[in-house]
Parts: structure tokens; C-alpha cells; sequence
């Protein structure tokens, strides 16, 4: 699990907070609500959830109860392996 | 990448291009002056299977992969003049078929599947708004809980087969907090429901024989088993039939762009200026030369999105460059062809100002050009 949530943390600070001090995320950081997140970046979030996992996220599991910190996302791969 | 055909493919590619050819560009001119649908046109290419294409044979589709889904769209627009209805069949499949196939329930598929394939009904999908068009997901029209179902209120504008439409998929805000994310829902909405209307035909600059029109939703009620992908799963269903639709209704458009450029040699070959055919000067041939290297790389982005439909949700990227490149090729080819045309390519008997008005919706509808390089620029990492 903490492997899943390293590489998903890995993942977000690469792509949307360039630059960004890795300990400012934290495993509750609010994502979609505090504006990391907006519509195109959750979509190529899940992208990488699917293709780096080998999983399949449904339509409606892309919403905010599952991806608004690191913690509902690893939860979320995790349920899913 | 080998994107050689199969025999199979070639055979697909030929037929529908002949079947394009001999049925459907009948009084063309006449048929764009008066903005006419031709309902039994649809119908014959439902019987071509063209009305659901990548669709499994179990729900009544023609159930062929996407990269040769995209060949037969393509003949089509190769074979088939009237931009209209190709644009129409294309919206039908990409954005009202495939999403049901993709994420109906059983029972959905069973019920709509087959009368969207074989041309007895016709499929809609409903985003726009008056107010949020690029800006997709800021939508006014609600979807409320009632009972065992929901309250739909709100207008949509800019709807391709809107006035025909017989199955419509309108995108919902059901939970206005959390808007794109878990926040739309997608319903169908059935022609003949309580409440919902079509009273609006718009008219338009091309595309003129595929109808466009506003749907308004007043009170109408539908049960939950109509929401499409489960509640709140609207932005990535949306987001799955923008790619599709943004790689196979392109396809169509390379095979527009192919035929365009054959119009374009055979005009050069025979129109005489200065006692010798005008593609003798280079002015003519090197925008020629330019226009076939386009087509080339528009055809090649196209199906490299094709052949990844399938196999990976990051075809996103994919899907916006294809779009981007062929619009914008479609619309220069057009512009390219008319200027070669000269005088006569302004004249609308020869069909070419057509092929210019047809051609510069392309930039706008399946997501503008400005938003493919804003997705392409967060693909590349900014």
C-alpha cells in the first residue's frame, strides 16, 4: 500500500506540482477540491491509475470520494488488485 | 506502426465508398439550399451496418475493432459528398451508440442497441448549454432526485440530430459540488417522454443537411435505471466518447480530405490557362504536393488513435492531436481546392464552396481546437 501511494504521490507531484516540496503532500492533502486537480488532470490521473495498476476505473468511481487525497486514491487501486 | 489492410479491410473500404458513392449524393445541392435530413438515406446506411460499426453482433452492430471502423468511416466520407449526413451518422455512433455499448447496463443495451444500429431509431447526445460550451461541465440543467427516478429541468443548444432525435443521452449536474468530479450524470431520455421538447431547428453556415437543434427538458421525469455509467459517472463517459468521437468522426473526414484532393488533381489535369493544364504550374502543383503529404500524416495520426481505442485510456492524447491535425487540414485542403478552382470553385454547382462551409465546423465542434492543444499541452506535461 505504501508503495501504491509512493508512486501515485510520485505520479501527481511530477505532472501538477512541478516544483513542489514532496513533504507539502501529504496522505490527506485535499487534491480535487483544493484546485490540484481540475477536470483534465483527474483525467490523465486515471489514466495512469489504470495503465500503471492494471486496473479498470469505473465512470462513476471518478469523482471525489475516491480521488480527492493520496489516501481514497491508494485505497481506491487497492480495492481494485 | 504497420497499418497495412487486410483483404477483409480493403473489401470493407471499397464497398462502403461505392455504396456512398451511388446512393447518397443524390440532389446534393438542393438538398444543402433547403437544410432537408434524408431519413431513408439513414436508413441505408444502417443496412450498410455503418449505424453501428465497432457495436458487438450480439446487440445488432456490425462489431468490427475501431481501426477498421475507422476505414469504413472514412470510405464513407471518401465516397459521400454530403457532409451532412456523414457528420450525423458519425455524431449518432460516437457519442450516443458507443457510450451505451461502453457503459449501459444490460438492459439498456438490449433495449436501444439494436433500433440504433439498424437505422430505427436515431441517437443523440446532449452537452451543450446556452451558457457552457467549452466549459462543458458548468451545467445548468439538473437532475434532481423524485421518487424512484429523477426530475430533469434545463436546455441544451447546439445539438447535432437534435430535431430527430429519437434516443437522447442529456448530460445532468446532480451534485453541483462536486461538479466534473462525480458530479454529472448522463440519462436517456426517450423521444415522446413528458416534458421534453425539441421546438427549435437552427440553421446554419455547413453542414446543412444534418439537422441541429435545442432540446428542452421541463419537468421530466425519468426512473434511475436511466442513468447511463451509474450516478455521478458522467465526466468519464464523456470523456471516453469525446475520444472516440474526436479519432472515428475524424476518419471520416481524412476520407472528405482524399476525395477533395482527387478533385483538385483531376480540375488541374484538364482545366487549360496559358495553352497548358494548370497543374504544369508550380503554383498549383506544390500546394497539391502539400495538401497529399497532410493527408498522409492526418490519415497516420488517425488511425494510430484508432488502433489505441481499445487498448488504453491515455488515447486522450491521441484523439486530441488527431482532431487537431485533420481539422485543420480539412479546412486548408477546403480553402486549397477552391482557391485552385479559381472562379468556378465559388460557384455552387461545382460543390466546392460546400466542401469550405462543411469543413470549418471542424474546428469547433467535438471539443475546439484551442481546448485539443490545451489537453496536448497537459499531456506534455504543462
Amino acid at each position: 500500500m505504501e508503495d501504491t501511494q509512493r508512486i501515485v504521490k510520485d505520479f501527481i507531484l511530477a505532472q501538477f506540482l512541478p516544483g513542489e516540496d514532496p513533504a507539502a503532500l501529504e496522505p490527506t492533502t485535499p487534491l480535487v477540491t483544493s484546485a490540484i486537480l481540475d477536470s483534465l488532470a483527474t483525467m490523465r490521473l486515471v489514466s495512469f491509475l489504470e495503465e500503471r495498476f492494471g486496473i479498470q476505473v469505473e465512470a462513476h468511481e471518478a469523482s471525489v470520494d475516491n480521488l480527492n487525497t493520496l489516501d481514497l486514491i491508494t485505497a481506491l487501486v487497492r480495492s481494485k488488485r | 506502426m504497420d497499418f497495412t489492410f487486410t483483404s477483409e479491410q480493403r473489401q470493407l473500404r471499397d464497398d462502403v465508398s461505392r455504396f456512398a458513392r451511388e446512393v447518397l449524393n443524390e440532389g446534393l445541392v438542393e438538398r444543402d439550399r433547403t437544410q432537408s435530413f434524408r431519413r431513408d438515406l439513414w436508413v441505408e446506411c444502417a443496412k450498410m451496418g455503418l449505424c453501428g460499426l465497432p457495436v458487438p453482433e450480439e446487440y445488432g452492430g456490425t462489431g468490427l475493432d475501431p481501426l477498421t471502423s475507422a476505414i469504413a468511416l472514412e470510405a464513407l466520407g471518401h465516397g459521400c459528398r454530403d457532409g451532412g449526413l456523414t457528420f450525423s451518422i458519425c455524431a449518432h455512433l460516437l457519442s450516443c451508440v458507443v457510450p451505451i455499448w461502453k457503459h449501459g447496463s444490460e438492459e439498456q443495451k438490449r433495449k436501444y442497441l439494436p433500433g440504433l444500429c439498424d437505422g430505427t431509431l436515431i441517437g443523440v447526445h446532449a452537452m451543450t448549454e446556452p451558457g457552457s460550451g467549452s466549459d462543458a461541465f458548468n451545467l445548468s440543467t439538473r437532475a434532481v432526485p423524485d421518487g424512484d427516478g429523477f426530475r430533469i429541468n434545463g436546455t441544451k443548444t447546439f445539438i447535432s440530430n437534435g430535431p430527430v432525435a429519437d434516443v437522447v443521452i442529456v448530460f445532468t449536474m446532480t451534485d453541483k459540488a462536486k461538479g466534473f468530479h462525480g458530479g454529472t450524470t448522463p440519462f436517456i431520455v426517450e423521444k415522446g417522454t413528458p416534458g421534453f421538447h425539441t421546438p427549435k431547428a437552427l440553421e446554419k453556415m455547413g453542414l446543412r443537411t444534418s439537422p441541429l437543434g435545442e432540446l428542452v427538458f421541463e419537468d421530466v421525469w425519468v426512473p434511475a435505471s436511466a442513468a447511463v455509467g451509474g450516478v455521478g459517472g458522467g465526466a468519464a463517459m464523456f470523456t471516453q466518447a469525446m475520444d472516440w468521437e474526436r479519432t472515428l468522426l475524424f476518419a471520416a473526414h481524412v476520407g472528405t480530405i482524399e476525395r477533395l484532393l482527387e478533385t483538385a488533381v483531376e480540375y488541374a489535369r484538364t482545366r487549360q490557362q496559358f495553352s497548358q493544364p494548370i497543374g504544369k504550374f508550380q503554383a498549383v502543383s506544390h500546394k497539391i504536393a502539400d495538401l497529399k503529404v497532410q493527408l498522409e500524416a492526418a490519415r497516420l495520426l488517425t488511425y494510430r488513435a484508432a488502433s489505441r481505442l481499445e487498448t488504453s485510456r491515455s488515447v486522450s492524447l491521441d484523439a486530441a492531436m488527431a482532431k487537431l491535425f485533420v481539422s485543420e487540414t480539412l479546412v486548408k485542403t477546403a480553402l486549397d481546392v477552391l482557391q485552385i478552382h479559381g472562379g468556378y470553385g465559388y460557384m455552387t454547382d461545382f460543390e466546392v464552396e460546400r466542401a469550405v462551409r462543411d469543413a470549418l465546423g471542424s474546428t469547433l465542434y467535438s471539443g475546439t481546437n484551442e481546448m485539443q492543444r490545451n489537453i496536448i499541452a497537459r499531456w506534455s506535461g504543462l
